[in-house]
């Protein structure tokens, strides 16, 4: 059973960041680091391999030759190879791109599971799992607090409106996980050395039957603005007061605002 | 091109969520913008049943998308047929469902998507959405492409609108048109858990209560639960709290869990790491209480207080109920 | 001759220093103020490879350059100085069998030393036996294919949990400390052997210091590391690559102390602005900084001549100690100043971090003895006779 994860590399959260003047995210400019949400996808993807479930695990990404880092980390965590798609053509590609993207990537590596994480950090980009299983025509099991494979079909555990249910469908899919699938592990020393010698293959565009015309145009929405916040007004502070008399003025904010 | 503007409206057990009359109310709002109609796309158990009631919150019409109770995904398949240039946007909750189910579109499509948008409306007869990137810290507007597909995705957190009350319009209700075949329709139930105690759904609470690593434990949550019920509100917490199993992950507040825009939210022994932040950042009146003079919600706080949680929240509710003279 | 920090370098900095501020640092008040050997982090650095350092491949370990292994001891000393000792230590007791022990006695001991299974500790001090390592009474008498161990020792790092202890006992004390030492591997569970008491300490309070004792413990043979009277040799030997791990450590808690001081003098305001921006609190932050960062230059010079077995090696790693140490002492005390009252509170680390900085200029070798290490190598290269 074969597992591709995608993995995106991400500003450090945190961090200064900015967009440069024609209003595109300015990614050189921030320390990166593995998407936090994707670690745990990694780390499911880790999970099914220790228990000998899956036979493989691949790295896939999408990003500038910097993401090469994210996925030699990756790696470093556990996992056998990986693929960086590294192209011009790519640059300031939206939700709808990468998803082609990764689609096409995903239909020559072929896996049985192509697992990802819940969204990305920077731009919260959730829709890309979905385009993807749209894209492929395959199955999509979302939001999973864990996933299960049973023989030649897949298996999530989503939290419902009143507890949990397991959403079944057939291999193969296209599957996210959350924060609850738990800890992801760190690199330990010799994952780290090893990682090292693990095959990284680099393709372009062209490597996965799309050309530049594919995804020309491909950006669909355009920012028109881009401004920080309205200024808030100063938190106000209530400290050193005993409970009752902090009690008294918390009521009293609360009424003046009519929350009460 | 028509100048509807459509929305998903999600039914279970008859009843249409919350998240369908929210967004009837903001598709009606942005049809009157654009000359168009409010389209409710429904689907779920009582989908049928409901749809026409969807007009009391502003739609003109209801598509019936599907009547079962199964995963939402596999509504997709429908929901790209009907959305094919059926009007300028499709407005969708962004929950995990609506998210689902506007990525199937936008994969099928290829229209531009926005969101989640703090505001949007229609400028120069196309949408113009306004969302906060980067965790908050910058502010875009934004609009499609000049010659790009339609409708525009346009994913819109809880709280956003408020539905009208006392509406009496009726929507005309009409079955989909048929669906191409895709794998996206073979995600099935295997199994279901329900809870043992009913959970509430906390974007829907106007008022909340949220617990973090200060509240120590399953018991800790008595006091926070007397206060949202005096208040009248909900109890939801950081994931500190729901990883240590204080509470169910239901009521998770934060990026990985529930976004909820609330008129009061009162933190306590939260820390206000983003993670956490970013679920609840546009709640109209934010109180923290924290023992941790420095904590960073301190800084986004509207009222920042220091002080015991254990000693304040009881002694809070008190002055509540004395002043409702309940 | 120079030394080049790498990528690699850099690379294992940042995973280390990720690992010690998610999980270590947070612990290092806990573990301070109870006093308890945080066996919970000692798996963590275990699971990560991070015990197995100095070992090679072939048993299992990672067979960092010393520069690597100097750098992962520094940045866990930055978070906490109490845990920093875990790998530094498990090099300190197996390095007498490093350097004298046969192949057959690394392969039975070294694998589960590297995968962190057990942990080392090094028996040569004795409360008569400081400095003065040549008047050491412990012995080991021959009968038949053992020795028997009897005698005590005392301020053994980690001799309350150590599962292999590296020991040294005369075996002709005719002979004196300098000839007739020899030393042994001892298992822990050697009936006659126990570690009865620990020390209250002023710092490292996580690190359990032991007195051991032996009554009647038998050894066999094969235990012995080279020859009958080598054990001084060894035990020097020993001393000079293992002060290293000391100097490493004290930079790191150096770091640590400046970075908590610019942390806090960043945020304090008094008299209307930053302390930070006071130009007397940054002449004090500057002096610590360059003082830290030169002490860590010298460490990696060391480590590189130790790589090298430069035939001086003595001199730089003492050399390293010694400035190390000072430093240390010197920036954490500077950095309770910088924090005023809250510097001497137990609620802010640095107060702990000085307390603890002061062992590093007392173990393996006090600075004192350091200086006339460092007299001796110089006198001779300016072919003065030392008559001190």
């Amino acid at each position: 059973m074969k597992i591709v994860v995608c993995i995106k590399q991400v500003p450090a959260t945190g961090a200064d960041k900015r967009y440069t003047d024609d209003l595109t995210l300015d990614r050189t400019s921030v320390d990166a680091i593995i998407n936090p949400l994707d670690e745990y996808a990694i780390e499911q993807a880790l999970r099914l391999a220790d228990a000998g479930t899956a036979d493989s695990v691949t790295y896939l990404s999408m990003g500038p030759d910097q993401a090469a880092e994210a996925l030699r980390r990756a790696l470093a965590m556990g996992g056998d190879d990986a693929v960086l798609i590294t192209d011009a053509a790519l640059a300031g590609a939206d939700e709808w791109a990468t998803a082609k993207v990764l689609a096409a990537a995903l239909d020559k590596l072929a896996p049985d599971v192509a697992l990802m994480g819940m969204a990305s950090d920077d731009a919260r980009g959730s829709l890309v799992p979905g385009a993807v299983a749209a894209m492929r025509n395959v199955p999509l099991l979302s939001y999973g607090s864990e996933l299960a494979i049973d023989g030649d079909a897949a298996r999530v555990r989503r939290l419902s409106a009143t507890g949990f249910d397991w959403i079944t469908a057939p291999l193969p899919v296209v599957a996210t996980v959350t924060d609850q699938v738990g800890e992801p592990r760190y690199a330990s020393l010799k994952g780290i050395m090893a990682a090292k010698r693990k095959p990284l293959e680099t393709w372009g565009v062209a490597d996965i039957g799309l050309s530049a015309d594919d995804l020309n145009g491909a950006a669909l929405t355009v920012v028109t603005d881009a401004r920080p916040p309205e200024e808030k007004a100063p938190t106000e502070r209530i400290e050193n007061l005993p409970a009752t008399e902090a009690a008294t003025k918390i009521a009293d904010w609360l009424a003046a605002r009519k929350l009460i | 091109m028509s100048n509807d503007i459509l929305f998903l409206a999600e039914f279970a057990a008859g009843t249409p969520a919350r998240s369908a009359l929210e967004l009837a109310t903001g598709a009606a709002e942005l049809a009157s913008q654009s000359g168009g109609s409010a389209i409710g796309l429904a689907y779920g158990a009582g989908a049928s049943e409901g749809a026409a009631a969807l007009g009391a919150h502003g739609a003109a019409r209801a598509i019936v998308l599907g009547n079962e109770d199964r995963p939402a995904i596999t509504y997709a398949p429908a929901l790209v047929a009907a959305a094919r240039d059926a009007g300028l946007a499709l407005l969708a909750p962004a929950t995990p469902n609506g998210r689902d189910l506007a990525a199937a579109v936008v994969g099928s499509l290829h229209v531009p998507a926005f969101g989640p948008v703090r505001a949007v409306r229609i400028a120069d007869g196309v949408v113009e959405s306004e969302q906060a990137t980067l965790q908050g810290s910058v502010v875009t507007t934004s609009r499609p492409a000049d010659g790009a597909p339609s409708p525009s995705i346009v994913l819109v957190l809880a709280n956003t609108f408020t539905p009208a009350e006392g509406g009496t319009g009726s929507a005309e209700v009409s079955p989909a048109p048929a669906a191409e075949e895709s794998a996206l329709a073979r995600a099935t139930v295997a199994e279901s858990h329900e809870a043992e105690a009913k959970v509430v759904n906390l974007e829907e609470a106007t008022i909340i209560v949220a617990g973090g690593r200060g509240v120590a434990s399953e018991e800790g949550f008595a006091p926070l639960r007397a206060l949202a019920e005096v208040l009248g509100g909900a109890v939801g917490a950081s994931r500190a709290a729901a990883d240590a199993g204080w509470i169910p992950y239901q009521l998770q507040i934060g990026q990985t869990g529930k976004v909820v825009k609330p008129a009061l939210y009162i933190g306590a022994g939260i820390s206000g790491a983003i993670q956490h932040r970013v679920g609840m950042q546009t709640a109209e009146h934010v109180v923290a209480i924290n023992k941790d003079p420095d904590a960073p919600i301190g800084e986004f706080a509207d009222l920042f207080v220091v002080g015991d949680l254990f000693q304040i929240i009881p002694a809070l509710t008190e002055e509540i109920r004395r002043r409702k003279g309940a | 001759m120079t030394y080049l920090l790498t990528t690699d370098h850099d690379e294992l900095r940042a995973v280390v220093r990720e690992l010690a501020e998610e999980r270590i640092a947070p612990r290092a008040a806990e573990i301070d103020e109870k006093a308890e050997f945080p066996w919970d982090l000692k798996e963590l650095l275990a699971k990560q490879d991070l015990l197995g350092t100095c070992f090679e491949e072939k048993h299992g370990g990672t067979n960092l350059d010393t520069i690597g292994q100097s750098i992962l001891a520094e940045e866990i000393a930055r978070a906490d100085a109490t845990t920093s000792l875990i790998p530094i230590v498990q090099k300190l007791g197996a390095l007498p069998i490093m350097l004298a022990g046969t192949d057959e006695q690394k392969d039975r001991y070294f694998p589960r030393l590297a995968s962190g299974e057990w942990l080392a500790a090094f028996g040569l001090t004795e409360a008569a036996a400081g400095s003065d390592v040549a008047s050491n009474r412990m012995r080991a008498t021959r009968d038949g294919d053992d020795y028997v161990l009897n005698g005590s020792k005392r301020f053994i790092t980690h001799g309350s949990v150590a599962n292999l202890l590296t020991v040294f006992a005369l075996t002709d004390p005719e002979a004196g400390g300098r000839k007739g030492m020899s030393a042994f591997i001892v298992e822990a569970d050697t009936p006659g052997f126990a570690a009865p008491r620990v020390e209250h300490k002023m710092g490292i309070r996580g690190s359990p210091t032991a007195e051991l004792t032996f009554d009647d413990a038998r050894v066999p043979v094969a235990n012995r590391l080279g020859e009958e009277g080598e054990g001084f040799k060894i035990a020097m030997a020993t001393l000079d690559r293992s002060r290293l791990g000391i100097a490493a450590q004290a930079v790191g808690i150096a770091q640590g102390a400046l970075d908590a001081a610019i942390g806090y003098a960043a945020d304090r305001q008094q008299f209307g602005q930053r302390v930070v921006d006071f130009e007397g609190i940054q002449f004090m932050l500057a002096d610590m900084a360059s003082q830290t960062e030169a002490a860590r230059q010298l460490t990696y010079a060391a480590a590189a001549r130790v790589d090298a077995q430069a035939s001086d090696l003595p001199y730089w790693t003492s050399s390293a100690k010694l400035v190390a140490g000072d430093t240390a002492m010197r920036v954490t005390t500077d950095a309770v100043q910088v924090l005023g009252g809250y510097g001497y509170i137990t609620e802010y680390p640095v107060e702990r971090m000085m307390r603890d900085a002061k062992i590093t200029q007392l173990y393996e070798g006090t600075q004192q003895i350091q200086r006339l290490i460092i007299a001796r190598q110089l006198l001779q290269r300016a072919g003065v006779a030392n008559r001190g």
